[in-house]
């Protein structure tokens, strides 16, 4: 059973790879438009060293856009759950503000924070929160409505509810979220890179872009594939010890 | 006479505004201490409703009143335990922390709350299952560990709103011998709710008949037979039989 869930995607991985080797060779590819995998993977080894460079300036963005949106997720949650005046108040506001297609608010980001850290660490942080508070209301409201009568037949006090009862009830919905939210940060943060950076994968694809270097524009989406691979997983890790989630 | 562990007093229950639905209406008994009475009635006559005014998680209408152990039953207290149906048991919780549970909310003291589990668990046949999560135990044990969870607080009352309606035929047999012993190993007063006839002839002192909605009590039997009260030779008893005629006739089942 393990070995199938490792072994099986990677034959149908290696079938793909094949498949772009041949065709760019068969069909006579020109390769500026897309080169064969074989080159894109000899651009990654030439340039590991940068790569993983611009990787690590990217992964930052990432984690710490991914933490506030986490803890701000979680705090919005409860805030909009416990306090009905922010429910009524900021929580439309902020379901009003996700139709907005945020990119169109990186510009801004970069005018108001500069080209560094700060205006991808919101990008991120702005693709990656709501999922976060989405998951905390829905597992705070889905406490089973039993146990409730059975915390107050024991007298619990509802900060004692609240601890003991509704947070861990609702754990997992709120891991569903952090799961959802994880690729969305990584999204934010190459975003914010494309419209204004000097360093980041996403200002290297720019930049390999502009140099008609598609293979090394292809090395950096691998490399942020990989990354958003790796980052998923560790957060998947994590959600596994709330395993109570599958009862 | 013994005091009185439950007194219910012309209790109505009315539910809605606009649409006024009236589950109970003039509900009044009382149960001695140490009595095991059941409510019988048809499903949606209100006895959830009864039993959730006498734990006091609900209030009645005005005018109604209800006495547990001799106080006024305003809102929960220790001397009632309720065990619903759908079992207690928080699934990220094992069998003894579940149990721990209610002590530790009520911030009783740690040596007392050990005390109390270590003398629970062999009762409840538990004793090898305390580090077993709820969803490794069968049916019967989950209900079993659910009973801990409210025997923990010592509460003189019990009320079990058809705690082992979800089982099979067999564990629940089972688990009301298992309940006639804990009651009479432990004395206290229980009330329980169930549709099941023979279940509230074999285990009670009294059945207390309900109407359909809304809930009235239409007549309270006292079942004299003889206790301890055995699976095989109480519903073998020449009673036993004219007991559960008499009250499906009461229920309108023949």
């Amino acid at each position: 059973m393990r070995w199938r869930e490792i072994v099986e995607p990677a034959i149908l991985l290696l079938v793909l790879a094949l498949l772009w080797e041949k065709a760019v060779v068969i069909f006579g590819i020109k390769q500026y438009l897309l080169p064969p995998l074989s080159q894109v993977l000899d651009a990654l080894w030439q340039n590991r060293a940068m790569i993983l460079e611009q990787t690590w300036v990217t992964t930052v963005e990432i984690l710490i856009g991914y933490f506030w949106a986490v803890v701000g997720g979680i705090l919005l949650g409860l805030a909009i759950f416990a306090w009905p005046p922010v429910r009524r108040t900021l929580y439309p506001l902020i379901v009003l503000f996700q139709g907005l297609p945020k990119v169109a608010l990186a510009p801004l980001f970069v005018v108001w924070f500069g080209y560094g850290l700060a205006s991808k660490v919101l990008m991120a942080f702005l693709f990656a929160f709501f999922p976060v508070v989405v998951g905390t209301l829905g597992g705070l409201a889905g406490t089973p409505a039993h146990l409730i009568e059975h915390f107050r037949a024991i007298r619990a006090s509802p900060m004692t509810t609240f601890l003991r009862l509704r947070i861990p009830a609702a754990l997992p919905s709120i891991m569903d979220g952090c799961k959802t939210a994880m690729p969305l940060a990584v999204i934010g943060a190459v975003v914010g890179e494309f419209v204004g950076a000097e360093n980041g994968l996403g200002h290297l694809i720019l930049a390999a872009n502009a140099n008609a270097r598609t293979d090394l524009m292809f090395a950096a989406l691998i490399a942020i594939s990989a990354l958003a691979g790796v980052l998923y997983l560790l957060v998947e890790l994590a959600a596994n010890r709330i395993w109570w989630r599958a009862l | 006479m013994v005091a009185g562990a439950i007194s219910v007093h012309q209790v109505s229950k009315t539910f809605g505004d606009a649409h006024p639905l009236r589950a109970l209406d003039g509900v009044a008994f009382e149960i001695p201490q140490g009595q095991f009475v059941s409510v019988l009635g048809p499903s949606g006559c209100g006895k959830s409703t009864l039993l959730r005014i006498i734990a006091g998680l609900i209030a009645p209408d005005a005018g109604g009143r209800v006495e547990v152990m001799g106080h006024a039953q305003r809102a929960p207290s220790d001397d009632v335990g309720v065990l619903f149906q759908t079992h207690n048991m928080l699934p990220w919780l094992t069998v003894e922390q579940n149990i721990r549970l209610a002590a530790e909310v009520r911030r009783l003291p740690q040596a007392e709350v050990r005390a109390r589990v270590d003398q629970m668990l062999p009762v409840l046949r538990l004793d090898g299952f305390r580090t077993l999560y709820p969803h490794q135990l069968s049916g019967g044990m989950r209900q079993r560990a659910a009973l801990g969870q409210i025997l923990v607080l010592l509460p003189q009352v019990l009320l079990l709103d058809e705690p082992f309606g979800a089982l099979d035929a067999l564990t629940r047999d089972q688990l009301n011998v298992e309940l006639l012993r804990l009651w009479q190993e432990l004395r206290k007063t229980v009330l329980l709710i169930t549709h099941s006839i023979a279940e509230a002839v074999f285990l009670s002192d009294r059945v207390l008949v309900m109407s359909d909605r809304p809930g009235r009590i239409l007549e309270d039997v006292t079942i004299a037979l003889p206790r301890p009260r055995d699976p095989q030779a109480t519903k073998e008893h020449a009673d036993f039989a004219r007991y559960v005629v008499h009250l499906q006739k009461r229920m309108g089942v023949t």
